[in-house]
């Protein structure tokens, strides 16, 4: 990346694998999906009653009136936040507060106050509607909260780039410290669209994985010939980026760098993608980071597990790495966490940020019968142990066609 | 029962207030119950007592009490007398 250096000082997750780093981190190593079947009241309106939700309560992390005021996506993007503050060890009160920032990256932003609102004025045909509605259900609610939670005054902004929304809040942010804009950004994103409205709709495109009845945690299969489509997750992860120096001058624990960014869009079709516009991305995002595609030691792919994705991203590898699309591990962990929409670029980040720490590439679980057209090396038969390796790369695409790609690179020792 | 204990009932209830501090005298604001808390607390009045509350209530009400005599004269028809 042109200009300062960015280091990776924290970070904080909610998420269907955990609600900590050290829970993601175990439920990765142990190869463990998070994917079940919905309670009963959603799964029995659902052909795909699937999903990956997160096991988190509000209520004792809130006060009452302001838990009046938060959705759940801004209930778990305060909660990943907050960890990510504290993992940090940052004390923002000796920070010139106008040179922190907050990017957030959502899709859908507060879905289930939207549900609820249109529950009560069409099902049940109420004339009243919380007066809260509006506050709770808008898009830039998860960044204006976690800036009044912290007192950080620079820049605020939401990035709304559909499934890559929360890679973009974090590339984005990453060029404000790079340009020396800003020295601290809290970035990340968060989803929470496992309410009725939200998942009919995504059926309703024919786009969910078909529930595995013998085993519904095995639903999610990318790369596999036999996938059906993506199942839906939620949850929030964030990162604190900082200014290498800054964060040298504070005694901070730098886990790892973010290197490289590249952002392009398809501009060709709503929802095909095409190999020209992920390889661009991944061009541009090794060119940032000044690195060939042989330093790259793991990608996480963004493997939905959608016929669409998975064949043109393994074509998009191929055309960038060349005969090294080969050699390097690549899963799809969304096969163990779900799609986290506008949160998984954010999830993704992290996981490959913890994979270059722990040097421990995690699986692409349920990939039994692999598809000739996803013929890499999916790691399919578990986590894998590797030997420390100097940069990864985490892919993020999306409808609409905004492909993100972020790379990292180990802690220097 | 009366309006002050049904009030305070939904209070404690829906927003976590302790008892003791939901005296006449205090302050909703001071509660966390603000301009967009006191209208939903209208809907919770509004089924409670079952009432229509015509409109926007007022925009003066700011204790406990207020609330109370504000109800009060919802459910009698008349205009509510209110505490000095």
């Amino acid at each position: 990346m042109i200009g300062r250096r960015i280091a990776v000082t924290g970070m904080g997750v909610v998420t269907p694998l955990g609600n900590s780093l050290a829970e993601l981190s175990a439920n990765l190593g142990a190869g463990k999906s998070a994917v079940r079947r919905l309670a009963p009241s959603l799964a029995a309106r659902l052909r795909s009653p699937i999903g990956a939700p997160v096991d988190f309560d509000a209520t004792p992390r809130f006060d009452p009136p302001r838990l009046r005021m938060l959705d759940r996506v801004s209930q778990l993007a305060l909660e990943a936040a907050g960890q990510a503050v504290s993992h940090s060890g940052i004390d923002f009160r000796a920070e010139d507060l106008e040179r922190c920032g907050v990017f957030v990256g959502s899709g859908m932003g507060g879905a289930s106050t939207t549900d609820e609102g249109y529950q009560a004025l069409y099902a049940e045909g109420s004339d009243r509607i919380k007066p809260y509605t509006v506050l709770a259900a808008m898009t830039s609610a998860a960044a204006s909260w976690i800036g009044i939670d912290h007192g950080i005054t620079g820049p605020n902004i939401t990035f709304s780039t559909a499934c890559s929304s929360s890679a973009v809040a974090i590339g984005e942010a990453a060029l404000r410290i790079a340009g020396g804009a800003a020295d601290v950004m809290i970035a990340g994103g968060a989803e929470a669209p496992l309410t009725y409205g939200v998942l009919r709709a995504w059926e309703a495109m024919r786009t969910l994985a078909t529930e595995n009845s013998a085993d519904p945690s095995a639903s999610c299969r990318p790369f596999s010939l036999n996938r059906s489509g993506l199942v839906l997750g939620e949850g929030a992860a964030f990162t604190i980026l900082e200014d290498w120096n800054h964060a040298l001058a504070r005694g901070a624990t730098i886990h790892g760098e973010l290197s490289g960014y590249g952002l392009t869009c398809d501009a060709a079709h709503i929802t095909r993608p095409t190999v020209m516009g992920q390889a661009g991305a991944m061009r541009a995002a090794l060119r940032s980071a000044g690195l060939h595609p042989r330093s790259i030691g793991y990608i996480n792919a963004h493997g939905t597990a959608t016929v669409q994705n998975d064949a043109t991203e393994t074509e998009a590898i191929k055309t960038v790495f060349g005969e090294d699309a080969y050699r390097v591990p690549i899963s799809s962990t969304k096969s163990m966490h779900g799609h986290l929409l506008g949160a998984a670029g954010a999830l993704e980040f992290i996981i490959t940020v913890l994979s270059l720490r722990e040097h421990l590439v995690p699986p692409t679980l349920h990939l039994d019968v692999p598809d000739p057209a996803c013929d890499l090396d999916y790691v399919a038969a578990g986590p894998r142990r590797v030997a420390p390796f100097r940069a990864a790369m985490s892919n993020s695409f999306a409808f609409g066609g905004t492909n993100a790609v972020l790379i990292a690179e180990g802690r220097p020792t | 029962m009366s309006t002050l204990s049904a009030l305070q009932e939904i209070l404690v209830k829906e927003y976590a207030i302790p008892l003791e501090r939901l005296m006449p005298d205090a302050l909703l604001s001071s509660l966390g119950v603000d301009s967009l808390g006191m209208l939903e607390l209208m809907f919770k009045i509004e089924d409670r007592f079952n009432l229509k509350i015509p409109g926007d209530p007022p925009t003066d009400l700011a204790t406990v009490a207020d609330v109370v005599a504000y109800v009060d004269s919802l459910i009698t028809g008349e205009p509510g007398r209110r505490e000095p």
